[in-house]
């Protein structure tokens, strides 16, 4: 008996080392050294992590700054810049973060509280997130040079998750830095704590970064965004290259090491292109028609309800994704699978009914003469264009009389805004961590929604602090969502990058891409 | 010559005046929202209100212009909205790509346009003319884009000999910028020397024509002397006016070829500056554009002087 007690022991370490083996990755493989060369598709509008939710910005800027929490391969807060997870006090107002101590911006300045306490208040002055999360902030102040504590007017579950997301991120600037540049100005100076130092940003030619060498990775696994992050490559070479299939063309010849945002009709060739690696990067974006609920039309909930019933979402997905069932997903949970606290996998929700008798009746009661519906895209993100446009011709044939105005993007965003120029926009939701995040289910951002219903929802997940009792809440929101219809939920469509096959280390999982832990195999 | 310099420079200033004032109110006018693009899809109305107020775009249209003649008469074009620096630092750092591609453009244009031509209308209905004008037909109806990318994909992609696209400069690395301005050039010049090679045809047909010409052969003089000594500096003329026209277009062609080919310049600029309705940037290279195209015209008016001594400036 004893025997075979050993015998299954030795058995279960030998396992056991052969998986520990098989998912750490080779340290003797990975190399330091190199210029990495990655091409993506312009120039941010800034590289002030605080001032702008743009995309561009988030992948630029993660690299150079970091916050107090970073996310992990779940989306879940983990520290990145803080010691560790915060005291929290009994009643739940109290939040303690404790600092990492040593830790060098580069400029060779040592991160103290004074920075995070400047850095967090001009975050919560200028960031979308950090304004959410502000109206619930009585106060941050230094304990001591290592100490900060927030002291929130109510309770709320969003504290955490604020701090650590990606977009619009709570990075943390020196003292001096947040001094020079309030919060409306654009900083145009920066210095972070990231395994990554700018070292020169030419408009249109590149951005370099190199190496931060005073960098001080934490001990933990890497792990999402967070976690032990260690830069191998001497320097990455951010290249704007505008036009798509140019960058195509680029990682083909090696030009570029790396190349992000690409044409999804490239997938074909790129995959069958040797020495290349295709990406495709989930999730990206759900599409969406975004409904004026402010005025117009669309304020009529029937209409809503018709145009969510007539449309056939598979071939809209399948055509934007160009004819490739693996760059997109059918998927009525307003959170992506990816995103897997906050995924629901509710049954018989009115998504993707292709029920055009079903629209037809809705469209009678809502009184619906004929009138045309402005329907506002642009061609400057194809995808955009041709959702609306295969829309469009499921919709005329349920009874709508779709006005397509096709616009540049900058008249689009501006448009928008106005409640009196349009009745329905194109475009796309990234991942939103939290439920509270959702933009789309709020009144302050165009489109408008605010539903009674959906506020008390919201109001309660923000309050909430238990996760089963948040989810519960989540799922009565999805619900809510889909009869309320503030927006209407097509598939996810998945974008498409690609690299050089000596490029290693990658994390191909992530949204974003992250060029910490990555080496050149050459 | 020097008064008529002087006259021709003086008349820009109202001409400038003009456009300054068109391209304010054109770019101003037409929707779109600098603050929106630069706060990300995810702002809200409140945010794009401030910072709207912070860059002056909140004051009234008129209020904006007499700001922006103001600045002008200073020699100042303002500050970009999103690269963080002035205008003008903005037009000097992307001026050697787009002068560098001009030129090499230029002088590809010229190199295939003017002897084709020459010889096309020296040699009327010979096959060396049919060949050569079919040449040009292409050269005047295919896109300078797809010429771009199929020349990318041939030399590039499958052949490996040149990169793809980029840009050195010349001053620091003069072989990698020949190698990154070689297709480029081309493709941008292929276009333009189709035109070139069609006017020099015709007015090299036109002045074999006349009696001189005649006089000349009558002499015994040879082919080779009537076409070079006595034919061809008469057919320049008109020559010198396209291939001026073809400097000012190859400013605006450049666009195309700078996007395609990931050269930094002034094209490249201006595409993303009016997309993102970058207002100083739009305008600085409009004002930049429009007094190269004068200056180039006023090029040409000094160059016709020199080659046909008939011609004299008050």
């Amino acid at each position: 008996m004893s025997h075979r007690k050993t015998a299954w022991a030795i058995l279960t370490l030998t396992v056991l080392a052969l998986c520990l083996t098989a998912s750490v990755p080779d340290a003797a493989a990975q190399k330091k050294g190199g210029v990495l060369k990655v091409g993506n598709l312009g120039e941010p509008p800034t590289l002030d992590a605080h001032w702008t939710t743009a995309t561009i910005t988030e992948v630029l800027a993660q690299h150079i700054y970091e916050g107090l929490y970073s996310l992990d391969a779940r989306s879940q807060p983990i520290p990145m810049l803080a010691e560790g997870m915060p005291a929290v006090s009994k009643d739940g107002l109290t939040y303690t973060f404790k600092l990492r101590q040593g830790i060098k911006f580069h400029n060779g300045k040592e991160m103290t509280s004074a920075d995070v306490v400047a850095s967090l208040n001009r975050w919560g002055a200028q960031s979308t997130y950090g304004k959410t999360l502000y109206a619930r902030v009585a106060e941050v102040r230094a304990v001591d040079k290592y100490t900060v504590e927030m002291k929130l007017k109510e309770k709320t579950a969003i504290v955490l998750i604020s701090l650590a997301i990606p977009n619009n991120a709570a990075a943390i600037y020196p003292k001096e830095i947040v001094d020079k540049f309030k919060p409306a100005e654009k900083a145009t100076e920066w210095v972070g704590t990231g395994p990554f130092k700018l070292v020169e940003w030419k408009p249109d030619r590149h951005i370099k970064m190199a190496r931060f060498d005073d960098y001080q990775p934490r001990k933990e696994a890497a792990s999402g965004y967070g976690g032990r992050k260690i830069a191998y490559v001497n320097e990455l070479l951010w290249i704007p290259v505008p036009d798509a299939a140019t960058r195509v063309a680029q990682i083909e010849t090696g030009e570029l090491d790396f190349a992000d945002d690409l044409d999804l009709n490239a997938y074909e060739r790129l995959k069958n292109s040797p020495g290349v690696q295709a990406i495709v990067a989930k999730p990206y974006y759900w599409l969406v028609a975004v409904f004026n609920k402010k005025e117009g039309l669309m304020t009529n909930q029937k209409l809503r309800q018709a145009w969510q019933a007539a449309l056939d979402m598979e071939p809209i997905m399948k055509n934007v994704a160009g004819g490739h069932r693996e760059l997109y997903r059918m998927d009525s949970s307003l959170a992506f699978v990816e995103n897997a606290p906050w995924h629901t996998k509710l049954q018989g929700l009115p998504w993707n009914e292709h029920d055009r008798d079903k629209a037809k009746r809705l469209l009678r009661e809502a009184g619906y003469k004929g009138e045309p519906i402005r329907f506002m895209t642009t061609q400057e993100y194809k995808w955009m264009y041709d959702f609306a446009l295969l829309s469009k011709q499921q919709l005329e044939d349920a009874g709508f009389t779709i006005d397509l105005q096709v616009v540049d993007w900058a008249t689009l965003v501006k448009r928008r805004n106005n409640s009196k120029e349009y009745d329905v926009f194109t475009t796309g939701m990234g991942n939103f961590y939290d439920p509270t995040h959702h933009i789309y289910l709020g009144p302050n951002w165009p489109g408008w929604t605010d539903d009674e219903e959906l506020n008390r929802l919201l109001a309660e997940l923000a309050r909430e602090g238990d996760y089963k009792k948040r989810f519960m809440l989540w799922e009565q929101v999805t619900r809510t969502f889909y009869d309320r219809v503030p927006v209407a939920r097509y598939g996810d469509l998945f974008g498409l990058r690609a690299m050089r096959g000596y490029v290693k280390g990658f994390d191909a999982t992530l949204m974003r891409p992250r060029f910490h832990n990555v080496w050149l195999d050459k | 010559m020097a008064t008529y310099l002087f006259r021709r420079l003086l008349a820009l200033l109202p001409v400038m005046l003009v456009v300054v004032t068109v391209v304010f109110l054109l770019i101003h006018l037409i929707p779109g929202d600098p603050v929106a693009v630069i706060l990300g899809p995810e702002a809200n109305a409140q945010q794009i209100e401030d910072a709207r107020r912070e860059l002056g775009l909140d004051r009234p249209l008129h209020e904006q212009l007499l700001r922006f003649y103001a600045r002008l008469l200073r020699g100042d074009l303002g500050r970009s909205y999103f690269l963080d620096r002035p205008v003008t630092q903005a037009l000097w750092e992307r001026a050697e790509p787009t002068l560098v591609l001009m030129a090499a453009a230029l002088f590809v244009a010229v190199l295939i346009g003017v002897p084709s031509g020459i010889v096309a209308g020296a040699y009327q209905g010979s096959w060396w003319d049919r060949g050569l004008m079919t040449l040009a037909l292409l050269g005047v109806c295919v896109p300078g884009f797809w010429l771009s990318l199929n020349f990318i994909y041939l030399f590039s992609v499958r052949l490996g000999w040149l990169p793809v696209a980029g840009y050195a400069s010349v001053f620091q690395d003069p072989v990698a910028a020949a190698r990154y301005m070689l297709l480029p050039a081309v493709s941008l010049g292929f276009n333009q020397s189709a035109l070139i090679a069609r006017i020099a045809r015709s007015c090299m047909i036109e002045v074999l024509r006349q009696d001189y010409i005649r006089t000349a052969r009558a002499k015994g003089l040879a082919e080779r002397s009537v076409i070079f000594l006595h034919a061809f500096r008469n057919a320049l003329v008109p020559v010198v006016t396209v291939i001026g026209i073809t400097t000012a277009i190859l400013i605006g062609g450049a666009v195309v070829t700078e996007i395609v080919f990931n050269i930094p310049g002034l094209g490249r600029l201006i595409i993303s500056a009016i997309l993102r309705r970058d207002y100083p940037v739009v305008q600085g290279v409009v004002l930049l554009t429009a007094a190269a195209y004068m200056l180039i015209n006023l090029m040409v008016d000094v160059v016709y002087a020199h080659i046909d001594p008939r011609i004299r400036y008050a």
